[in-house]
């Protein structure tokens, strides 16, 4: 009975004090894809993402029905980090749709606006706002009409107590007029935040904020230098914002271990382990796995490693390993043999033939790539080409001589010219990811398993140089490049069983893996080449080889690829490959399979498109 | 010369071209689509008072389709020059675009008229064309095009001289945008600001960006008294993208520039 009263109370006052409006909501995910353009065509640098800001405490004073009802005090501002720009979930601050909507664009323009991130709160804003409007005089109708929205949702200055009053006094007259002020004068309270401007202190910097200006925080160095205290103090600070979309550190309360194996995004924690030799001892426990445990913020953390399975069950390694360097975008500079990848075969693989379910597909896909196949003919009887088609001409005299009706066909000789002179490396990930599930009755690596299959038939059809590689990742020290067929092995039943073989497992670092196929397909004779590289999500690895880090490694590695004259194309089922593979390889450099089960179909359909 | 099509040099680009052709050296222009290689071929031609011959290269262009082919006339085969054997016997320029896009053995004929030799030869009949100083080839292509199965043989490049053109600087744009439509220096500074904000989304959210061409276009729809915002989507946005979410953010930009 307490309960029902309780909640029955909660529901009342959450509707009296709730002031937004659900009808004009826009939310994130509607506006993400034009947000994101709108915010690299105004300049905003490309390589960030965009994501949903956490809601934040405001601190602000509330009124009478919002501190009943335990409402308002939390607040979805925008910011922009190093890697991420940040807009809240959804805007229903306005009545009107289209305003709630301009708010979006305008943060976005605002955030796109390059100004000095040293400068205080309020002048930066102000600065922002000038800098825009200035660039982009269609916004500033616009502008006024987010103000005139604003301000009467604003708390009155007189009815504030006096120093609240004079900060609020000095927002609504920075609003009117940016640029008019300079500093804000203090307040003990928190003052009401500014919809229209970007946080006032971004929850990431927060604890930075003493040894950096703002926006991105050292992380990694604080890490290493201060070791375990640092850490912690980092996961508590990430605690207050959970990051949805990332998922990259796992958060819980001693109760609810038991969860943790039900999670299954891998865990990918921040801390460098650079050295080979970390890694290397690590691959002698199976599964560890630390929890490492805050007392003081009873927060924990919970990273386990995936082990690379002991050598004698493990892929036969081909040769020493290979060094290969790494980008390093924060510092901008190639970190030369950073990574070491060693070429596999695997040694279970038996030769077979092609599965049974796969042959009429496989069947049909061969006769359509023979047509493809090269070709040199003349056509003959054309009324337009290189050469007189002698025989018709004779046979159309003789036809006039000899009296007989002729219609004129054509009397000129064409050739038809088909040279298919390219070579094509698929590069396949075999990240641990691929172990979910693609549809009901299928796991990804089983969708890329069958496409590899009828990708070769098709492509052994055309009578194209192919190679098909798998790669995977464990740490800078084992980036696991499987040789399923090389450029020089025929496509045979080994080269089947070799794929039948591949399974899942570790991490995805593409740009080592990209720069070795390169490396195998620039050495190819033949004038085109194809890069392709099939996926099913964005970079990562157990080290810092995540987020901006890797994005801009892959990024590094594709344009290392164009130099060598090699076309980089991506195939990925990641629905969200949008975001990330625009900045990788270009608009037209990627094909997003919406159903994964569509993809061994789709593959040779996409080369043979590529390729005519 | 009152007939000199309007050309806003922004470099060196017209005294190497006089230079070009006065030693007699071929000439490649590379860039962007739309960003006035054609227009300043033409230029120059009307300068030098000289008769272009102009080939847009497409993908059945082949070497007989330049250097000419046997044709049946009245039971007789006559031969037919191609356009490249007509202009090296006028003399002239001889103006190769989108270079590229022809078959691949089809740049080889340019092999011998592209070297000091300046020799066509014609194997069908067995005559040896020698070129007048007068004769010019220049050809272009857009280095953009992510096209695949074509590019250009190093053999041939290396027998020209290479300009490359790129987008006109803001202020030269707007000087070219007032020059071929006689419209305010506000709006075409602002047309200007919308086709850089276009060009960022290069590689990344569009395939190609938007050219000085569509911005004339956008400009004379609007000289022609149709309203901006209309005239930039017809002519920017629709060409640029097909994408309907793109297309949105493109409005955007464009409604943050002209809106009200």
């Amino acid at each position: 009975m307490e309960e029902y009263v309780g909640e029955l109370w909660h529901k009342l006052v959450t509707r009296v004090a709730d002031k937004q409006h659900a009808e004009a909501a826009v939310s994130l995910d509607e506006m993400s894809k034009t947000a994101a353009i709108f915010f690299r065509a105004l300049g905003g640098d490309a390589g960030l993402n965009l994501s949903a800001a956490p809601s934040t405490r405001h601190g602000a004073r509330r009124g009478w029905r919002d501190r009943l009802a335990t409402t308002g005090e939390r607040i979805e501002l925008c910011w922009r980090d190093g890697e991420t720009l940040r807009l809240p979930e959804k805007i229903d601050i306005f009545t009107e749709r289209s305003l709630n909507r301009d708010l979006y664009l305008w943060l976005v323009a605002l955030l796109a606006a390059n100004v000095d991130d040293s400068l205080p709160w309020i002048v930066r804003n102000q600065k922002a706002t000038q800098v825009t409007l200035e660039r982009f005089p269609g916004l500033v109708a616009r502008y006024r009409r987010l103000i005139n929205a604003l301000l009467p949702l604003r708390p009155l200055p007189t009815s504030l107590p006096a120093a609240e009053a004079a900060q609020e006094a000095v927002i609504r007259q920075a609003l009117i007029q940016p640029g008019s002020i300079h500093v804000l004068p203090p307040s003990k309270k928190q003052f009401q935040p500014v919809v229209l401007w970007t946080h006032p202190s971004p929850p990431m910097s927060a604890n930075n904020k003493v040894s950096t200006s703002d926006g991105e925080p050292e992380r990694e160095q604080s890490e290493d230098k201060n070791g375990v205290k640092s850490r912690k103090k980092h996961a508590a600070e990430r605690t207050d914002m959970p990051d949805g979309k990332d998922g990259f550190l796992m958060m819980f309360r001693a109760e609810s271990l038991f969860s943790w194996t039900e999670y299954i995004n891998v865990n990918r924690p921040q801390d460098e382990e650079d050295d080979v030799e970390s890694a290397a001892l690590a691959a002698e426990d199976m599964d560890t796995m630390t929890i490492a445990r805050d007392g003081e913020t009873s927060v924990a953390k919970l990273r386990f490693d995936l082990d690379l399975p002991p050598a004698g069950e493990d892929d036969a390694p081909l040769g020493e390993g290979i060094p290969l360097p790494e980008w390093d975008y924060k510092k901008q500079i190639m970190q030369p043999d950073y990574c070491r990848l060693q070429e596999l075969v695997s040694q279970q693989a038996e030769p077979c033939e092609l599965p049974a379910q796969l042959r009429r597909t496989a069947r049909r896909l061969r006769s359509q790539f023979q047509a493809l196949a090269p070709t040199r003919t003349w056509l003959k009887r054309q009324q337009d080409g290189e050469e007189i088609d002698l025989d018709a001409w004779v046979l159309q005299e003789a036809d006039l001589l000899s009296g007989k009706h002729s219609d004129s066909r054509g009397m000129y000789r064409a050739q038809v010219n088909q040279q298919r002179d390219l070579a094509c490396l698929l590069l396949a990930d075999l990240s641990l990811s691929t172990d979910a599930y693609a549809s009901d009755h299928a796991r990804v690596i089983d969708v890329i398993r069958d496409s590899l299959y009828l990708f070769s038939e098709a492509l052994s059809a055309t009578g194209d140089r192919f190679a098909m590689y798998g790669f995977s990742s464990l740490k800078r020290g084992n980036v696991r490049f499987n040789r399923l067929k090389s450029f020089d092995d025929r496509y045979d039943g080994l080269a089947r069983g070799r794929i039948q073989a591949i399974k899942p497992g570790y991490y995805t670092r593409m740009g080592a893996a990209i720069r070795q196929a390169s490396a195998l397909l620039a050495a190819q004779p033949q004038r085109q080449r194809l890069l392709l590289l099939l996926t099913d999500g964005k970079p990562n690895d157990l080290d810092r080889y995540e987020g901006r880090y890797g994005i801009e490694d892959t990024r590094m590695a594709l344009h290392e690829a164009r130099q060598l004259g090699l076309r980089p194309f991506c195939v990925t089922i990641d629905r969200e490959a949008n975001e990330y593979l625009p900045h990788l390889f270009g608009a037209g450099g990627f094909a997003v399979i919406r159903k994964p089960e569509d993809l061994p179909k789709e593959l040779p359909l996409l080369y043979a498109q590529m390729t005519r | 010369m009152e007939n000199l099509p309007f050309y806003q040099s922004h470099g060196s680009e017209i005294e190497l071209f006089e230079r070009a052709w006065r030693n007699n050296l071929p000439l490649l222009i590379k860039g962007p689509t739309g960003c006035g290689k054609t227009r300043f071929v033409a230029h120059m031609a009307a300068k030098l008072c000289l008769p272009l011959h102009t080939v847009a290269c497409h993908d059945d262009l082949t070497a007989v389709d330049l250097v000419g082919r046997h044709l049946i006339v009245d039971g007789q085969t006559v031969w037919s020059d191609g356009p490249l054997t007509r202009a090296v016997r006028e003399g002239g320029i001889c103006y190769l675009d989108e270079v590229v896009e022809a078959r691949k053995d089809t740049t080889v004929v340019l092999h011998p008229l592209a070297d000091d030799r300046r020799i066509l030869p014609i194997d069908r009949t067995g005559e040896i064309l020698a070129a007048p100083p007068s004769f010019m080839l220049v050809v272009s292509y857009n280095p953009g095009y992510q096209n695949f199965l074509k590019g250009m043989k190093p053999s041939t490049r290396q027998r020209f001289i290479s300009l490359a053109f790129d987008f006109p600087s803001a202020t030269q744009e707007v000087a070219i945008l007032i020059g071929e439509t006689g419209i305010d220096e506000m709006l075409a500074k602002r047309l200007v600001s919308i086709a850089n904000a276009f060009r960022a989304l290069k590689d990344h959210d569009l395939e190609e960006v938007a050219s000085t061409r569509l911005l004339v276009y956008a400009a004379m729809l609007i000289k022609d008294g149709c309203e901006p915002t209309l005239a930039c989507r017809a002519a920017l946005v629709e060409t640029l993208t097909d994408d309907p979410e793109t297309a949105v953010a493109l409005r955007e930009v464009i409604d943050a520039t002209f809106g009200l």
